[in-house]
């Protein structure tokens, strides 16, 4: 008998004459107070130390990720390969370096700032959802020490229910092998649960909300 | 016609502290209650369950259960020692005679303040105690059989007496039993925190519904000089 | 870096008691986390209905978990997973071992993981030249310390700032400070180096989702997931008792467990994984599937519900015990409530004669429990078995205390034995000497012991009714 074997015997044998209680049917999502999701996002997400706010379409939102940049003197940037940010990074200065996801370890980790879309925000909790199979954002949103995200007000969901349920394909599997739920900056509370943003993840994180498609 | 009510005055109570088994007679008399004292009582039989003697808790168990066989209602100043007779499922789960037995007796065994308050409705005893006074919640009472607001309503109708909360919350005192024994210095440590949470409070007593908790409480305070006084709910009841 | 004794708790207990900074530091910690944890479930209105729906789901799978653990097995696979089985400690570290020297990794990192702890992991890897670098801040310190965890999600809880800032400055030469920020910058620079040349990423995992093959990890750092995405290779190591059926099933477990342990609405970040993803992740992802004891807890009815466990740490949290002393008292990789029903359950029962009498039954840990363990009742059931049949090798309850309780229960079966027996210990507590002696010497060490009345309660007039 293999070990996968044995194991599963012992828990068999034991198990023997058992009769299992049932398995509860799934819970609905709570009802959330407000009916506006951007506006939940944004609170919930300011709450958690991020921050966030709109933009009207992605042009502003490119105008805005310019200054950004430029306010946080940020000179090399790590982008995800995500169809939406070409026109976002065509409007940056020349001096600002830029470096896609197939750059090495080294000089991600070495780059001052990430820059992606995300696949699904929740306004319950102010998470982002970021789907890999859709998007080469793992790096990007994890080496710098800032995170700029771009997020059309349409992927927004109302429940961490709701946004469980978007990342199932119909027959039931995930549709990415990762996916990353992202609640706002990196933060540690290890040395005397004092919160201390920013340890080893992102210390900012910055979410443009944009209202048209 | 009164209510019948069969007294257990829990070993703590008649041994050490029968002025809490007198002082819950006289409430129990003042809801209007016909109380009967039948001296072939012993223990619960809590001490050997906790401990882990579950042979030698059942002897003593069933002669509780022979004791109180028939009886309307048990009544006894402890939220632990019912939580005990409420334990008597886990305890007889592999005796179905016993078992029975159990069952027809654990919803009719009350703490006092349960009884007072759940079965007989009444809240207002007419009792006087000028005072400030914090309540202890016993974790048996508070946690196994879920007795807050029981007691607080009872001490509310105290003419004179003014109630007010620990400061810590609902932290357990550290008596526990065999563990005040068998780690001393834990218990002990365990019963300053809860002091601690008096801090500030100027109050003029404790009281609780277990006699094993002020006797822990009271035991920590003489010993380290306070004069606070330390009284079961009983005896404030009864004043 | 080994643990304490569990067998030794009261020493230990004694010990940690003299330590007036563990307990300032215990004091504020677990204060800051009842404060918080309050807070947090305040706001959620079905709160009670989240933990029956937990509990009644564990309860479900654990009872058919030969059944999940097959399908979360199968389909991890068919994700591309490499699923190992490894029925105790010696045999999750022995694959953890092999896979590291298959793929010729040297240079090791790993997140927080409880299970890894428990199979102590790293000592085994070390006897191979491959000991991890812990990169969760508390793990960290606690690895640079050479000591053992003392919180389940905080491990250097024990610890002041002061202590970490000497440490740091002694071992990294760090110029002094106590700030946590500046601190947590200096491990932030220190372990970026390691991630930068890792090469495999060891993990633990917090929920296995049958359905899918999922595994999922719950983190605030962003530790965990470098490390389960810089290294080509990952291996998580799980219990096998964190299955759960449904890929839905998540959302009430992502509901209660960081509320529970934290406070927060939702932990930083949850990385789910299922299989590898080779474009921009670890080229390989192993599981391994630990025992460990676990079957024979699954097989032990009473006892089943021990593994329902989600380690959120609420009832270290509560516990007015764990409040005093902390965990390395326990002498256990699993401090607190939860470990002194778990630990003595598993492979190596740690204190099983002596962890399920370190709690005054207070029922606190039961009230904050997420998933609803009856702990008090389950540390009921572990006494009555110490002293009816302990494991091999531990010490037996002391014969003088079967003896007490013998002869205790002889004189309560009837009322005129206990009146001699009480009679006898009363005269036996007016002996001066008596008083200093056995239980009531450890009594009156430390409080007074009331003087027996003169007539009982029976043998006054009141009681005759």
């Amino acid at each position: 008998m293999n070990d996968r074997e044995s194991m599963l015997a012992a828990l068999r044998n034991g198990l023997c004459g058992t009769t299992a209680p049932p398995l509860p049917p799934v819970l609905p999502s709570p009802e959330l107070p407000g009916k506006d999701c951007a506006e939940r996002f944004a609170t919930m997400l300011r709450q958690v130390g991020g921050a966030c706010e709109q933009v009207r379409d992605l042009a502003a939102a490119a105008r805005r990720v310019a200054e950004l940049l430029a306010a946080a003197e940020v000179r090399s940037l790590a982008v995800s390969d995500a169809p939406e940010l070409a026109g976002v990074l065509e409007a940056l200065p020349p001096t600002i370096r830029v470096y896609g996801p197939e750059s090495d370890r080294t000089t991600l980790l070495a780059a001052d700032c990430g820059l992606s879309t995300a696949q699904v925000g929740i306004a319950e909790t102010g998470s982002l959802v970021l789907v890999a199979a859709d998007e080469r954002h793992r790096l990007c949103s994890l080496l710098p020490p800032r995170h700029l995200v771009l997020l059309p007000c349409s992927r927004l969901c109302a429940s961490l229910g709701a946004a469980l349920a978007a990342l199932s394909s119909p027959d039931g599997r995930p549709r990415s092998p990762t996916v990353t739920f992202v609640t706002g900056p990196s933060r540690t509370a290890d040395i005397e649960l004092e919160l201390v943003i920013g340890v080893h993840g992102p210390r900012h994180l910055h979410v443009l909300l944009i209202e048209l498609p | 016609m009164s209510t019948k009510v069969a007294l257990f005055a829990t070993c703590l109570a008649d041994q050490f502290w029968p002025e809490v088994a007198t002082a819950t007679v006289k409430v129990l008399e003042r809801a209007g209650c016909t109380v009967t004292f039948d001296a072939r009582q012993t223990c619960c039989g809590q001490p050997a369950f906790n401990s882990g003697y579950r042979d030698d808790a059942k002897a003593v168990a069933r002669h509780w259960l022979d004791v109180f066989a028939g009886a309307e209602h048990v009544v006894m100043p402890s939220g632990s020692c019912a939580a005990m007779v409420h334990r008597y499922e886990q305890l007889f789960a592999d005796e179905p005679g016993q078992l029975a037995r159990a069952h027809e007796l654990i919803g009719r065994t009350h703490e006092l303040a349960g009884f007072l308050v759940r079965v007989l409705g009444v809240t207002d005893l007419g009792a006087r105690f000028p005072g400030k006074v914090a309540f202890h919640d016993s974790c048996h009472g508070l946690r196994e059989l879920g007795q807050r607001e029981e007691p607080r309503a009872l001490l509310r109708q105290v003419t004179g007496l003014e109630l007010v909360e620990f400061t810590n919350g609902a932290t357990c005192c550290g008596f526990g039993g065999t563990f005040a024994v068998k780690f001393p210095e834990l218990s002990t440590a365990m019963a300053d925190h809860r002091l601690a949470g008096t801090a500030g409070l100027a109050i003029d007593a404790i009281t609780a519904v277990d006699a094993s908790c002020l006797m822990q409480l009271r035991g920590r305070l003489q010993r380290t000089g306070s004069n606070l006084r330390v009284l079961h709910l009983a005896e404030i009841l009864a004043s | 870096m080994t643990h304490l004794d569990a067998e030794h708790f009261d020493q230990n207990a004694r010990a940690a008691l003299q330590d007036a900074t563990l307990r300032q530091a215990l004091r504020r910690a677990t204060d800051l986390f009842a404060e918080r944890r309050a807070r947090a479930i305040g706001a959620v209105e079905d709160w009670e209905a989240l933990r029956e729906q937990a509990r009644a789901i564990k309860a479900h799978t654990l009872a058919r978990l030969d059944h999940y653990l097959t399908q979360f097995a199968d389909q991890a696979e068919r994700a591309g997973v490499k699923v190992h089985w490894a029925k105790d400690a010696a045999a999750a570290c022995r694959i953890v071992a092999q896979i590291a020297a298959d793929h010729d990794c040297h240079r090791l990192v790993k997140a927080k993981s409880m299970a890894t702890e428990e199979i102590g992991l790293n000592a085994a890897l070390a006897r191979a030249d491959k000991e991890p670098i812990e990169t969760d801040l508390g793990e960290w310190i606690i690895q640079l310390a050479g000591e053992t965890p003392s919180h389940i999600i905080v491990p250097a809880i024990h610890k002041t700032r002061q202590a970490i800032g000497a440490l740091f400055v002694d071992q990294l030469g760090i110029p002094p400070t106590t700030e946590p920020a500046v601190l947590a910058d200096h491990a932030r620079q220190r372990l970026r180096a390691h991630f930068a040349q890792a090469d495999l990423g060891i993990s633990g995992v917090n929920f296995g989702v049958a359905e899918t093959g999922t595994i999922l990890i719950l983190e605030n750092e962003g530790n965990a997931r470098m490390t389960t995405t810089l290294p080509r290779v990952h291996i998580a190591v799980m219990g096998i008792e964190k299955v759960i059926p449904r890929f839905a099933d998540l959302e009430v477990f992502l509901r209660l467990l960081p509320r529970s342990g934290t406070g927060q609405h939702l932990t930083t970040y949850q990385s789910l994984l299922t299989g590898p993803s080779p474009q921009d992740g670890p080229r390989e992802l192993h599981v391994v599937l630990l025992d460990n004891g676990r079957s024979r807890i699954v097989a032990d009815e009473a006892m089943r519900s021990t593994l329902a466990c989600i380690r959120c740490g609420a009832c270290l949290n509560a516990c007015p015990v764990y409040q005093q002393i902390g965990g390395h008292a326990y002498g256990s990789v699993y401090p607190g409530p939860i470990g002194a029903i778990l630990s003595p359950q598993l492979d190596g029962h740690a204190g099983a004669t002596t962890l399920p009498f370190a709690s005054s039954l207070c029922g606190a840990c039961k009230d904050v429990c997420p998933v609803k363990i009856d702990i008090p009742s389950l540390l009921l059931e572990l006494r009555h078995r110490a002293v009816l049949s302990p494991p091999p090798h531990q010490r037996r309850r002391p014969f003088l205390e079967r003896l007490g309780f013998r002869l205790w229960a002889f004189c309560h079966r009837g009322p005129r034995r206990q009146a001699l027996l009480m009679f006898l210990t009363r005269l036996l507590l007016r002996v001066p000497g008596v008083r200093r002696l056995g239980p009531a010497g450890a009594w009156t060490a430390t409080r007074e012991l009331p003087a027996p009345p003169r007539l009982p309660f029976r043998r006054r007039p009141e009681a005759r009714r």
